[in-house]
């Protein structure tokens, strides 16, 4: 009988073997695969569920955190604030993944940028929580008066420190809460996407960092700032003469009026003051294409910032080349008309340019990031962007802009007491429709903010200009924020 | 000194598995709650009382018996424990009372069984005793169905699966009845080419316990212990006639069984379907299997860690599927110490076999190792999709009083066994020493 035992033991060997092998194959050789596979929801409900940290603002107010609950996902993730920082913090949804800081900083939050420095033994014993919480540079005082101020006109505010880069308040009209898409029940996150999908206003889009409007009289500043760093102008010289409107060459008879069909004229700095498009337009074409679009390019043009937000939109100045046949093309772009288009988080950073001597610091929104111990694991530190123009070029628009507000159309943003420069725009979109800028800087001779303010297509009627409508609000966030 | 040498190594191997198995519940609550269990020292002093509790009972009356098996069953015991209280903390206290049950009945049979020719006396009612356990289920009122399989019975507040013990006892009876009958199985007057064929009458048996296995799997849609009983009885039919013409036979039995029921039954046709494409319906009748697959891969080389994988997912993780949240969990270094843990069960359970000098112990011994081996391969292979599933549980591991009942039994049969032939085979040194002085 024992020939047969061995026999039942080779079988059974045979088949121990035969599970050996397929135990393998599943861990370790069909192992990526099956993790990948579409319908494996593991490591995503495993990543729904997980601890994470919370985000919140400069002074700690929470902006999202997670809650245990019952169910398939055991945390639910609530942004007490609602809609007022949703397009920062972004969302969290099972169906439709991640935005904002949720998404930028999820590895961090979830805590899977530290799994490899586990240092004590007791670590790898112990669950500990992982996570990260993110402290953000948005401060929720400059936040919430910058949303009072927007009010519900669809439009957006950006408030940055032009020394750091750092983000003070970005405000989105219209918004929506991420509570709504962060929620457990599928069918009601999935109709509720729909629904803001839907929404011809588009209130899941961040107007702010995602969409480019025309800067109109706002993108002087960059011409300005081209014609000095150039040596096609300087403050003094030349001087433009009192025009109502410029006749554009090889037009066909098209002239280039001013702002309510007013005669103006004088020197860069004049033109400045009162927005001359006649003069900025014969600037444009005396200085030429390589020049404009070069600095255009300098402050940022054509380049995505490189904020810590996902899929920032990058502003629009042609190169050079596209004016080669289009010379009432160059006079229009100059004037920040025709093919420019900017976000207003890239005309925050024009003021901040002029404001930080002609650096544009890298913007960002996060501060720092602690772990479950309070330890800082990551912190951010200011970086340069970009050179747009020399300290002395700057210093000298500074001037301009200072002159803008005190003695020009901008005189809406006065704050008594602190030195103010600022631009406005006002940018044809309509026969009957306008979006109206203000960029500006305040104090002037130690800026500690800078703001862009863009409303999207306001009436013409009711003084539809940046001065009239988006001056106040840059001087209210401008308050906040040298309040605090 | 054969003797204390065996028990002495049983019992460092003995305190090693309740270290082990104490460590990894340790490290599973703390995974769990980042604190240490409240109930260590209480849950040491049961671990280790129990072990020591049948240690002690081997030192006493099984003194010359092999000394693996026992730490090894332990070791899937503790295990096995240790990845129920991290699934379902309630299970656990229970499963805690079933090891408790499962050693007493370990204990009790070394005490009740002091011979093993004993039982071979008993063999008509054993086998009585053995077909009413297995047909006991499909009895009105004490009958239950539990999760689509009509294997269970309650007597009282206790539901119990009577056919983990009706296996053992079907595997006595077989031992028996085939050590009776083997020359005359073995008479073969007919050759197909090679193969010595035995007469047509002798097929009898075979016909009747295929008969029986098909009950079980239509009846009480019991498709895991219909194999087992099965290939049980051709796997002793041939170790004890040594006629492939069994095996050839048998396994034409197992496949015209397995065709008619493929076309007679959805529930078998849907097991076959589920295991050829589970992706068909992901979401659905594919879905426990598709989740102990990602299970096994979450797990890779070196496995998440305790209570830091997510085996809940898999629908009865604590049961059929124990198997996949320890690969999930330990990683394939986990999933292959278990298989080897199996494997030297069956080595040391045929070494045991080999050993033995009567016939029935021999078969005994060999059944009751093929009981342990071909039941862990079923369920293995059926978590890992290299079969279709049956619902079947892993020896020891598994969540459930009966089968750890009739685990323990098994062990202490075989443990007997060896200990039989320990002290056949010291009688006869001393006899030699007797003579040669």
């Amino acid at each position: 009988m024992n020939r047969q035992i061995r026999g039942l033991g080779v079988t059974l060997i045979v088949l121990f073997a035969a599970l050996f092998v397929q135990v393998n194959y599943l861990q370790i050789f069909a192992a990526d695969r099956l993790n990948n596979h579409p319908a494996n929801t593991r490591a995503i409900v495993r990543d729904f569920s997980r601890p994470r940290g919370v985000i919140q603002t400069a002074e700690g107010v929470v902006l999202a955190r997670s809650v245990p609950t019952e169910g398939e996902f055991e945390r639910l993730r609530e942004y007490p604030e609602g809609e007022l920082f949703a397009h920062i913090t972004g969302y969290l949804s099972f169906s439709f993944g991640g935005q904002g800081v949720e998404r930028t900083y999820n590895a961090q939050l979830v805590g899977r940028d530290q799994q490899s420095d586990i240092t004590k033994l007791s670590d790898l014993l112990v669950r500990r929580e992982l996570t990260g919480d993110v402290t953000l540079t948005v401060s929720k005082r400059v936040q919430q008066v910058a949303a009072e101020q927007l009010g519900q006109r669809k439009g957006a505010v950006v408030a940055v420190n032009p020394k750091t880069g750092a983000i003070l308040a970005m405000v989105d009209y219209p918004t929506f809460d991420p509570n709504r898409l962060s929620a457990h029940s599928q069918s009601a996150v999935r109709a509720a996407w729909e629904e803001l999908n839907a929404d011809p206003d588009k209130p899941l889009l961040s107007r702010a960092y995602r969409e480019r409007y025309p800067p109109g009289s706002a993108f002087k500043v960059v011409t300005a700032a081209a014609a000095l760093a150039t040596g096609s102008a300087s403050i003094a010289q030349p001087v433009y003469p009192s025009l109502s409107a410029l006749p554009l060459p090889n037009s066909g008879g098209q002239s280039l009026a001013n702002f309510g069909g007013g005669t103006c004229g004088g020197n860069l700095v004049e033109a400045l003051r009162v927005s001359c498009n006649t003069a900025f337009a014969q600037l444009g074409m005396d200085m030429g294409a390589d020049k404009l679009a070069g600095t255009a390019g300098d402050f940022g043009f054509r380049d995505e910032p490189p904020v810590d937000l996902p899929f920032a939109a990058s502003s629009v100045f042609p190169e050079a080349s596209a004016f080669d046949r289009d010379v009432p093309g160059l006079a229009k772009s100059a004037i920040g008309q025709q093919d420019v288009s900017a976000t207003p988080l890239q005309m925050a950073l024009v003021a901040a340019a002029i404001a930080n001597d002609g650096v544009i610091m890298k913007p960002h929104v996060m501060s720092e990031i602690r772990n479950d111990q309070g330890e800082v694991i990551e912190q951010h530190r200011p970086e340069q962007w970009k050179r747009a123009v020399s300290p002395s070029v700057a210093a000298q628009v500074k001037e301009m802009m200072v002159g803008v507000v005190e003695r020009g159309t901008g005189t809406a943003a006065r704050i008594p007491g602190v030195q103010v420069g600022g631009k406005t725009g006002t940018a044809q979109t309509g026969l009957d429709t306008n979006h109206v800028w203000f960029i500006s800087f305040a104090p002037a001779n130690d800026p500690q903010i800078a703001v862009a303010v863009m409303l999207e297509n306001i009436p013409v009627a009711n003084e539809a200009t940046g001065g009239g409508l988006a001056a106040p609000i840059a001087r209210a966030v401008m308050q906040a924020a040298l309040a605090g | 000194m054969m003797q204390v040498v065996r028990r002495n190594t049983e019992l460092g191997l003995v305190l090693l598995a309740g270290l082990l198995t104490v460590g990894g519940y340790t490290l599973a609550t703390l995974g769990q709650n980042a604190s240490l269990p409240a109930n260590l020292v209480p849950f040491l002093l049961i671990i280790l009382g129990l072990l020591a509790a049948a240690h002690i009972t081997t030192r006493f009356l099984a003194p010359g018996a092999d000394g693996s098996l026992l730490p090894l069953a332990g070791l899937l015991n503790g295990i096995g424990y240790v990845f129920i209280a991290r699934l379902n903390e309630d299970l656990a206290a229970l499963q805690a009372l079933w090891t408790a049950v499962g050693i007493g009945g370990f204990i009790l049979t070394l005490v009740l069984v002091r011979r093993v020719r004993d039982i071979e006396r008993f063999r008509y009612t054993i086998a009585l005793v053995g077909v009413g356990l297995l047909l006991m289920p499909l009895l009105p009122v004490i009958g239950r169905t539990i999760n689509g399989a009509r294997l269970w019975v309650q007597l009282g507040p206790v539901n119990f699966q009577p056919g983990e013990l009706a296996k053992i006892a079907l595997c006595i009876f077989f031992a028996s009845y085939l050590v009776e009958k083997q020359m005359l199985l073995s008479h073969a007057r007919h050759q197909i080419g090679p193969i010595p064929f035995p007469d047509l009458k002798h097929y009898g048996p075979l016909v009747l316990m295929w008969g029986v296995s098909l009950v079980v799997m239509i009846f009480q849609t019991d498709l895991g212990s219909s194999m087992l009983f099965f290939a049980l009885f051709i796997a002793l039919l041939w170790v004890a006639t040594g006629r492939a013409a069994y095996l050839i036979v048998g396994g034409g039995l197992f496949a015209l069984g397995a065709y008619v029921a493929w076309n007679l039954f959805a529930h078998v046709r849907s097991r076959v379907d589920i295991w050829l494409d589970p992706w068909a319906a992901p979401t659905d009748a594919g879905f426990q299997i598709i989740q102990a697959l990602f299970a096994f891969a979450a797990g890779g080389f070196a496995g998440t860690n305790l209570a830091q994988g997510s085996p809940e997912r898999i629908p009865a993780v604590t049961t059929d599927f124990t198997f996949a949240a320890i690969a999930e969990e330990l990683g394939l270094l986990g999933s292959a110490a278990i298989l080897i843990a199996f494997l030297l069960m069956v080595g040391a359970g045929l070494r045991i076999a080999t050993r033995a000098e009567a016939p029935f112990e021999k078969l005994l011994a060999t059944g009751l190792t093929a009981i342990l081996g071909f039941q862990t391969f079923i369920i293995v292979a059926g978590v890992t999709r290299l079969i279709p599933l049956t619902g079947i549980t892993l020896p020891f591991i598994s969540y459930g009083g009966s089968s750890l009942l009739s685990n323990y039994v098994l062990l202490a049969l075989l443990l007997r066994i060896s200990d039989d032939q320990a002290a056949r085979e010291q009688a006869q040194a001393e006899a030699m020493q007797v003579t040669s002085a």
